[in-house]
């Protein structure tokens, strides 16, 4: 059936509209949900580049062809899953051409208190999770995709852990994308950390073929909850990828979030973090590897509105080919915020001659007692670094990549789990060796 | 804690002190009447008999504006400005134009004098010629004469239309077309008069050009007009200040400065700006929307701006510098201070088009009160800018817990040979630098003017020197005692 619709549709919203429509059999309360986020993706459209938020992307090879969500399903393949994620893990769920697959997952015994599965699972087992996630971002005017997403996701993960609980070990997702549908994939998630719990969050993003994933994560730490979560994004040659993870703080609460950004023809990776309590500390921390013609954003945007709050970013990047990578950062402080401890850092590489970096490091601050600051640099490799490895006899093709390789593993560094972080190394050094200059 | 107290009462005393300069000068005004439409620019030309061609370019102007909306991405609070209810064309009744300070309005002369113009003073002691605009007709040029001497033309923008319309006709405008943005184009439509300097080659101007503006016909906008133009291996230092009378209805500037510095040509503009900032309640004030762009034509050239910005409700002001000669450079420095409920978003762009370009940005922000504070700033380096350079500090300093201080800046980069970097702090005047100096003997008052002052320095000293005591006047003015 085609979708009626009684509200404003703007153009490049419109194959998105037919295909939105609601899955039969779900509850009304989400159908509603699904409705009301349709109505406002079809009223906003594409977001404009000239709206602040989404002034380095460039969307209109996805206006020109659009890649509307399909209901017809890849096949789950088992091969390579070992490679792709991280060996012998024990929690592990995997969505392919964004549904979950029970044949590919390995979903353990959890702890008392814990509940993990897909998003599709939780509407009838746990609505009150699907809810939050659904709700995520709903208010924001600037968000169109995260509306598109809410009314058109297939499925997704929902975590959700009590109080005082300690996951060790690391929950693993793989968002992979088969190659057989060209289609958008809208995935819905939620990590939901009670108080004074833990957990780290594994998540890698890849695939084949032409594909526009689009995914939505809500996280919601508690009082002295921490998440820690690291994102490798290794999508394929001509996919599209569009995350954002909206995460509210509780007091003293912990979130580190890493992100390699290696693969796709166009990446935005967001942060949208709201610290709502006192002394919460985010952590957001990144690098990216552009090169062809890859365009790759990041956006942050850390909202302090209690006291004592700490913030520490730190983004590198790498442009190289024709690649254009961006940057955009906010940090707010509001009124009465006091005491907030604020520091972003984003330096960038450009190698390429027809490259391009843009960076837009911005502070907002009504508060007066803070420590806030930030730093952008951005400029080609260090000649004297150079010419040091080439006085020792190395040419000058490895030794660029030598220096490229230590810029960023420098942002990887930060990744504590030393297996994984070998692991991002080892794809980093992979992609390094395809890098056109 | 008891800094902060200070602090607050400082500020207190500061938005109780009344403006200085607020004083309305009763001089009958020949006005146009309320409105903007295409009558109000013919009689806008006509009143100052200008030729066809400007008449044409004015009106092309309003059609472009007419088509345009304000823009809304400056981080600043306003309540819509109706324009229509504005008058855009008032002179002093006397329009024969006075030959020499002698025919001067005696009136104008004491209002100049309550701001601390004394003109012949200048004249014979500081050896500034002084364009001095009164709301929008030039009443006194002095000096003229010795820097006719040297080929330099400095005179007022409706006369060098008269007198040297080719040279007007041939860089008006390009620097800032006329569509170039909302203000720019009503600027280019309705601008009333302001000033136009010229230096031929190779002459170094001999002392600083300076315009003081005022405001004064109530309900009569602003807007003024300034087009400085260095031929090869010329250099000028042009200084800008303003205050105006206190008003309680919001009051609309929008200026357009264009600098053109040709091959090894060197342009100096400084700025201090004091406008009435409104009351303690941000009632009145000036609404300052300026367009200030400077272009380095040539190669070697370098432009620097330098401002002082203590004055307006509402600051939109961006001095930006255009880099196409090969090795030529821009500067950018500044210091702003927002009190009460002041709001200012300034900056700068520097657009590096030619080879081995360089910029400096230094912004220093001072926001106090309830005021509002932004820098706003661009660097872009173009494909063929091999070689660029950029370094840009902005510091901003919060008195009072109710202030904001916000910085925006925009960096993107085309070429791989580009090295640009930024960096930016937020901090207050903190309890102990404040007990360092008290401890020492130093009332609360002079450690915040110490503070200060050291804050500002890298900017304070790029003014000339004429320019730099003003500075330091205002910077006490504005937060003296006021940072217990």
């Amino acid at each position: 059936m085609s979708a009626v619709v009684d509200f404003p549709v703007k153009t490049e919203a419109r194959p998105y509209i037919d295909t939105a429509r609601g899955n039969i059999g779900e509850p009304d309360w989400l159908a509603q949900h699904r409705r009301r986020a349709l109505a406002r993706f079809a009223e906003q459209g594409f977001p404009s580049r000239r709206g602040e938020a989404w002034r380095y992307l460039d969307l209109r090879a996805l206006e020109a062809k659009p890649l509307p969500p399909t209901s017809s399903l890849g096949p789950a393949s088992r091969a390579n899953l070992d490679t792709i994620g991280f060996p012998g893990s024990a929690h592990r769920l995997v969505l392919v051409d964004g549904r979950f697959s029970p044949e590919l997952s390995a979903l353990s015994e959890l702890p008392a208190g814990v509940w993990f599965g897909s998003t599709r699972a939780a509407i009838e087992a746990r609505p009150d999770l699907v809810e939050a996630a659904v709700e995520a971002l709903s208010q924001q005017r600037d968000q169109p995709f995260a509306s598109l997403n809410a009314a058109s996701f297939s499925d997704g993960f929902v975590l959700d852990i009590a109080p005082g609980v300690a996951l060790d070990e690391p929950i693993e997702i793989l968002h992979l994308a088969s190659g057989e549908v060209s289609a958008s994939f809208h995935t819905r998630n939620l990590a939901r950390v009670g108080a004074d719990s833990r957990v780290r969050l594994i998540e890698t993003f890849t695939g084949t073929g032409r594909y526009w994933r689009n995914n939505v994560l809500a996280l919601r730490l508690a009082d002295r909850a921490a998440l820690d979560r690291v994102v490798m994004v290794e999508e394929a040659e001509d996919a599209l990828h569009l995350a954002i993870f909206d995460a509210v703080l509780g007091r003293a609460a912990r979130l580190t979030s890493f992100a390699l950004l290696l693969g796709g023809e166009t990446v935005r990776h967001e942060a949208v973090v709201h610290s709502e309590g006192e002394g919460a500390f985010c952590g957001l921390y990144g690098a990216f590897l552009a090169s062809h013609h890859q365009q790759t954003n990041i956006v942050t945007t850390v909202d302090h509105a209690a006291e004592r709050g700490e913030t520490r970013e730190v983004f590198k990047g790498v442009a190289a080919g024709r690649a254009h990578g961006a940057f955009q950062g906010r940090i707010t402080v509001r009124p009465g915020a006091q005491k907030v401890d604020a520091h972003m850092l984003s330096r960038n590489l450009l190698i390429g001659r027809r490259a391009a970096i843009d960076t837009k490091p911005e502070l907002e601050i009504f508060a007066d007692d803070v420590k806030c600051s930030h730093g952008a640099a951005v400029g080609d490799l260090d000649e004297a670094a150079l010419f040091y490895l080439l006085a020792r006899g190395i040419p000058r093709e490895q030794a660029r990549r030598i220096l490229i390789e230590a810029f960023i593993r420098e942002a990887v560094e930060i990744v504590e789990d030393a297996a994984l972080r070998e692991r991002l190394l080892a794809r980093l050094a992979r992609r390094l060796a395809v890098l056109e200059e | 804690m008891a800094a902060s107290i200070d602090t607050l009462d400082t500020v207190r005393a500061l938005s109780q002190e009344g403006y200085k300069y607020g004083f309305v000068t009763d001089i009958e005004a020949d006005e146009a009447p309320p409105g903007l439409s295409e009558e109000t620019i013919r009689f806008i030309s006509v009143k100052k008999e200008e030729p066809e061609w400007l008449l044409e370019w004015r009106l092309a102007a309003f059609r472009a504006w007419q088509k345009m909306t304000p823009p809304n991405w400056a981080k600043l609070n306003l309540t819509p400005i109706d324009y229509q209810a504005a008058s855009y064309y008032s002179a002093p009744k006397r329009n024969t134009g006075p030959r020499s300070l002698e025919e001067v309005d005696p009136e104008l002369l004491r209002t100049y004098e309550k701001l601390g113009i004394p003109l012949r003073e200048r004249e014979a002691l500081a050896g500034v010629a002084v364009d001095a605009v009164f709301d929008s007709i030039s009443v006194a040029t002095t000096f003229k004469e010795q820097l006719a001497e040297l080929g330099i033309i400095f005179c007022s923008f409706g006369e060098a239309v008269r007198e040297h319309p080719d040279l007007v006709r041939k860089y008006l405008g390009t620097v800032v077309p006329q569509n170039d943005n909302f203000f720019a184009a009503l600027n280019s439509a309705v601008f009333s008069d302001g000033s136009f300097a010229y230096v031929p080659p190779g002459v170094r101007c001999p002392m600083e050009l300076s315009t003081y503006f005022r405001i004064n016909a109530a309900k009569t906008g602003q807007f003024e007009r300034t087009l400085l133009i260095a031929d090869k291996g010329a250099y000028v230092s042009y200084l800008e200040g303003c205050t105006a009378p206190q008003r309680d209805e919001n009051q609309l500037h929008a200026a357009v400065v264009e600098l053109i510095a040709h091959d090894d040509a060197q342009i100096k503009y400084s700025t201090v700006q004091n406008w009435y900032p409104g009351d303690a309640e941000g009632k009145g004030g000036i609404y300052n929307f300026v367009t200030k762009r400077g272009a380095c034509r040539g190669d070697r050239a370098k432009i620097s701006w330098t401002q002082v910005e203590t004055g307006s409700a509402i600051t939109w002001k961006y001095p930006s510098c255009v880099l196409e000669g090969d090795h030529s450079v821009g500067e950018f420095y500044s210091v702003a201070i927002t009190n009460n409920r002041q709001q200012a978003d300034t900056g700068t762009k520097m657009i590096h088009i030619g080879k081995g370009t360089r910029s400096t940005i230094v912004s220093k922000g001072i926001s106090a009160g309830r005021g509002q504070n932004t820098y706003r700033g661009l660097v872009r380096v173009q494909p063929r800018a091999v070689g660029a350079r950029n370094h840009t500090q902005c510091d901003s300093l919060l008195i009072g817990e109710r202030c904001g201080a916000h910085t925006v800046p925009y960096i993107e980069i085309r070429n791989p040979t580009a090295r640009v970097e930024h960096e930016a702090t937020t901090s207050k005047i903190s309890d102990d630098q404040l007990f360092y100096c008290r401890q020492r003997g130093l009332s609360a008052e002079d450690a915040v003017s110490l503070i200060v002052n050291g804050f500002c320095k890298e900017v304070l000293k790029e003014l000339p020197m004429e320019f730099a005591v003003e500075a330091q006047k205002l910077l006490a003015v504005s937060l003296e005692g006021s940072v217990g």
